[in-house]
């Protein structure tokens, strides 16, 4: 069945079980993709898949059903599993099917496709060829690859909202092995974009980075100044990205609730959310509950500005919802998130930070966020690996020791930012960027 | 799902390009869940996932397709995308497909899409409340109560056609303690190859109350010293530490391309003579059991690591081709979106020959894991780290304070010798472990061990 068809077929269920207020959300995804190994391409993928969402407000409350079978009996189904899940909520929030905002900002005029299979094949394959003649040390287990999606997104009400939204996105990696003697290193680099322009330094770097790793040795524990690389620092972003979400705020999880208009970070730190940033190709000017985006200040010079809202929290703190209501697939609740979310760049160029720092550390790789950190106290111990840095010049490579620390102090210790944002892989509207962040005193445990 | 005379013709077409095997993968699941917030039921839906995954290989080199389109049009659309992507189109190739049914050693007594949303949300109820009951510093209990009926259909031109149906139930409550300027969580969320039934086994206010208890014991905690320690790591999740240093390391995913610390090593002494490790994909009714693979292949009991000495590695189909050994039962994949791959499934360190309370009595001076949390490896150079969610300072063989934010960090060869005592209360605990074909159930488990000395992340 066609999504028209589909539409059809739920909004006659909707009527004939009795509903006034519900909303259709739906999203197709095209893909593919091409994986080598050794010199060959190993696999080759391709996906067509879609999913609706159903939700309607029953009683007061909202109740959801979801699903990829596209039959007029699902369809029928669907509206009487999210009838009947309505009627199991007893929150007394006040919930939403939205008219539609006055105006929304207009997207950028181009042709959405799905990147040609042959180009996503001769990528990976170039890119493969690339690593091992570069260096003789770049051993079999490295793997490139070259990923094309293209996904569309429909949201309809029964308010007469009507919007619609096609985004596509390409992207290749490389995945490095190099060694030397017993020991392994590896790195993974990537380059995001509506095409593959940007992939052509990418194996000269990946190599690089894995052989740099070569010979690491472990720190000994103490108080290090630290020059987070702008790759970890916005995962740090990401982790903590919770605080700033109203609901979090609301339900007391997160120490930033109340404190708007106060300054939390240091007056370098300015963070921006904007769902439109230019060169991202997952642009949006519309959130999952259909309320219009906007670019804005989350932190100014240190000044929380505010927080992220839907519908539900803004007019719980009677405020406006921001458009952070989204969906992070078809079948997800609206849940707050941020879009491109980054902290602004300052002056200093790499050399300069080195510099800055002094003697200390250069932390290049964080792993294992998801349990490292946790986003409610702001408490992280995390697993990292980098280089030392000794009188303003980068040093040897060093691995297996901790940074830990507290994110909301962290924010008022941010001493010097880099000059550039690097940008992280998008997942859904999100994405996450951040130039290199120097913190003094941190804790570190090596041997 | 499909029949077995449509997945003929769909597999015929699927070889049509030259390929020497080809595979369908049928999937539908029907998800439900319930999330408590506040004292309040907050949400509850229900999805359905459904589609198709087919897949041919020539050689090691494998070509996928995914389709939600469960139509005839639908299959044979990603069929024949499978076969254009192989190479050149030939003639049709005849499979002959024969039905075949496995046992199903997994009954279920109430199958939780059955049961109303609200009958559900009281069992979750009791868990959230009984948290924020058990003391006034409980400001926040949140939780979930989810289930999962999972339909698979599994046919390839080896002649195999068969389905299989597994059932999940998972309850998660996390708890938040605060003194006015500090909040600290804990949590807890056991689940099982059941139906609605594992709460007759499993009390949910238990569940709730256990939250509340790790939430209290981190708010009276002071930071975690920094260091290496000797450390103690308690039974059920503990076992986190062997699935992240070393589980990772022995699926054929990184060991037949070469890109794992443990590739090469069979028959080798990788870790202390004390340490015996599992793999376990038929214990009954456990959350990462099932009754066959998502390659068709029945699970079994995989012994990895014996006495010290590395046994065996966990074998997909791929992986079999790559190395040139046999499956063993642990191809698996989140849904048919995800090419499978070898994973684990209830993966665990044997109990061992050390009484509990000689562990603790041996150590003058480190850290003893109640609880872990997550964590991740690196297979390549066994580089780990994992969270230590509730943990206690040793001093003269006697556990003393708790501390908070540590997280233990190393590599798998160098851990596995350092184990260098095992105790003997073996549990498990659930988790969902991600990887390349998504995000699967695992249990891990071990006894209480000692860990001579590892690196502890504090300050």
């Amino acid at each position: 069945m066609k999504f028209e068809e589909l539409k059809q077929a739920l909004v006659a269920a909707a009527e004939r079980q009795g509903l006034k207020e519900y909303e259709i959300y739906y999203q197709a995804e095209e893909s593919i993709s091409a994986e080598t190994l050794k010199q060959e391409i190993s696999s080759f993928s391709s996906s067509n898949t879609g999913g609706i969402c159903f939700r309607c407000i029953v009683d007061g409350k909202m109740g959801y059903a979801s699903g990829e079978l596209m039959t007029e009996e699902a369809m029928e189904e669907m509206v009487a599993n999210a009838i009947s899940n309505a009627r199991a909520i007893d929150s007394e929030d006040e919930v939403f099917i939205f008219a539609g905002s006055s105006a929304y900002a207009p997207l950028p005029e181009r042709e959405v496709k799905l990147i040609d299979p042959a180009a996503v094949r001769d990528t990976a394959l170039k890119l493969q060829a690339d690593h091992y003649a570069i260096c003789d040390k770049v051993a079999d287990g490295t793997q490139s690859a070259a990923v094309g999606a293209v996904s569309e997104i429909h949201l309809c009400n029964s308010k007469g909202l009507d919007l619609s939204n096609r985004v596509g996105v390409s992207f290749a990696y490389s995945s490095v092995v190099v060694r030397e003697g017993e020991e392994a290193q590896e790195s993974f680099e990537y380059a995001v974009g509506e095409t593959y322009e940007d992939v052509k330094d990418m194996p000269a770097k990946a190599v690089q980075s894995a052989l740099d790793k070569l010979g690491a040795t472990t720190v000994p524990s103490g108080k290090y100044n630290v020059l987070f690389s702008g790759k970890q620092f916005r995962s740090f972003l990401s982790v903590f990205s919770a605080a700033f979400s109203a609901k979090n705020a609301q339900m007391g999880l997160s120490l930033l609730a109340g404190k708007e208009g106060e300054q939390i970070a240091a007056a370098c730190v300015t963070v921006t959310d904007d769902p439109m940033r230019e060169g991202c190709p997952m642009q949006t000017n519309f959130d999952g509950e259909g309320v219009a985006t906007a670019r804005r200040n989350v932190i100014e010079k240190g000044v929380l500005k505010t927080l992220l809202y839907d519908l539900t929290t803004a007019k719980k703190a009677g405020v406006q919802s921001t458009g952070n209501g989204q969906k992070g697939a078809y079948l997800s609740p609206v849940s707050i998130a941020p879009y491109n979310f980054s902290l602004a760049p300052g002056d200093a160029s790499e050399e300069e930070l080195f510099a800055a720092v002094g003697n200390g550390i250069y932390v290049t790789e964080c792993k294992g966020f998801h349990a490292g950190a946790d986003a409610v106290t702001g408490d992280f111990s995390i697993e990292s690996a980098g280089f030392m840095i000794r009188d303003g010049k980068k040093a040897e490579p060093i691995k297996s020791f901790t940074v830990a620390g507290n994110f909301y102090q962290l924010l008022k210790q941010i001493d010097r930012l880099g000059n550039a944002v690097k940008w992280g892989l998008p997942g859904g509207f999100t994405v996450f960027g951040s130039p290199d962040v120097l913190i003094r005193d941190m804790s570190v445990a090596g041997k | 799902m499909i029949t077995r005379a449509l997945a003929e013709s769909v597999l015929a077409c699927a070889m049509s390009g030259g390929a020497d095997f080809a595979e369908i993968y049928g999937q539908i699941t029907c998800n439900n869940s319930i999330t408590m917030m506040n004292g309040k039921i907050e949400r509850a839906s229900d999805n359905l996932v459904s589609g198709v995954g087919i897949r041919a290989f020539l050689g090691t080199k494998t070509v996928f397709a995914s389709t939600s389109d469960l139509s005839p049009e639908g299959l044979f659309k990603c069929a024949r995308s499978v076969a254009a992507a192989m190479g050149e189109i030939r003639g049709d190739v005849s499979v002959n497909l024969t039905e075949r049914i496995f046992p199903n050693i997994h009954p279920v007594k109430i199958l939780p899409s059955s049961v109303e949303a609200k009958v559900r949300a009281d069992i979750l109820r009791q868990g959230c409340f009984a948290a924020k009951e058990a003391d006034p510093a409980i400001v926040q209990a949140m939780g979930s109560i989810a289930g999962v009926d999972h339909t698979i259909l599994v046919a390839n031109t080896e002649g195999l056609y068969t389905t299989d149906r597994h059932v999940r139930t998972r309850m998660a409550v996390s708890a938040v303690a605060s003194n006015g300027s500090e909040n600290q969580s804990g949590s807890d969320s056991p689940g099982a190859g059941m139906g609605l039934e594992f709460f007759d086994l499993v009390n949910p206010a238990d569940i709730g109350r256990e939250a509340a208890r790790q939430a209290l014991v981190n708010l009276r905690a002071d930071y975690c010293p920094a260091g290496t320690m000797t450390v103690a790591i308690e039974n059920g999740f503990g076992g986190v530490i062997f699935h992240e240093a070393c589980g990772h390391s022995l699926e054929a995913t990184s060991v037949a391309i070469g890109a794992s610390q443990m590739a090469g090593k069979l028959g080798q002494q990788i870790a202390n003579p004390k340490v015996t490790a599992i793999d376990d994909g038929t214990i009954p009714g456990a959350w990462g059991s099932v009754n066959i693979d998502d390659e068709g292949h029945p699970t079994q009991r995989n012994v990895l690591i014996e006495n010290g000495i590395l046994k065996n590695y966990m074998i997909d189909r791929l992986g079999s081709r790559r190395m040139g050994m046999p499956m063993t039962g642990n191809s698996r994949r989140q849904g048919y979106t995800y090419e499978p791959t070898s994973r684990m499934t209830n993966t665990f360190i044997a109990n061992g020959p050390d009484k509990n309370e000689d562990i603790i009595a041996s150590m003058e001076y480190g850290l003893y894991c109640r609880k872990m949390g997550g964590g991740s490896v690196n297979p390549l150079t066994g580089a780990f780290n994992f969270a230590v969610t509730e943990g206690y300072l040793v001093r003269n063989g006697k556990i003393c304070e708790p501390v908070r934010g540590a997280a233990l960090i190393g590599t798998g060869s160098e851990i596995l010798q350092n184990i260098d005592m095992v105790g003997q209360n073996l549990a498990r605990a659930q988790g969902m472990c991600g990887s390349s074909s998504g995000s699967v159930p695992t249990d891990v488990g071990q006894p209480l061990i000692r860990v001579s000395t590892i690196t502890v992340g504090g300050r």
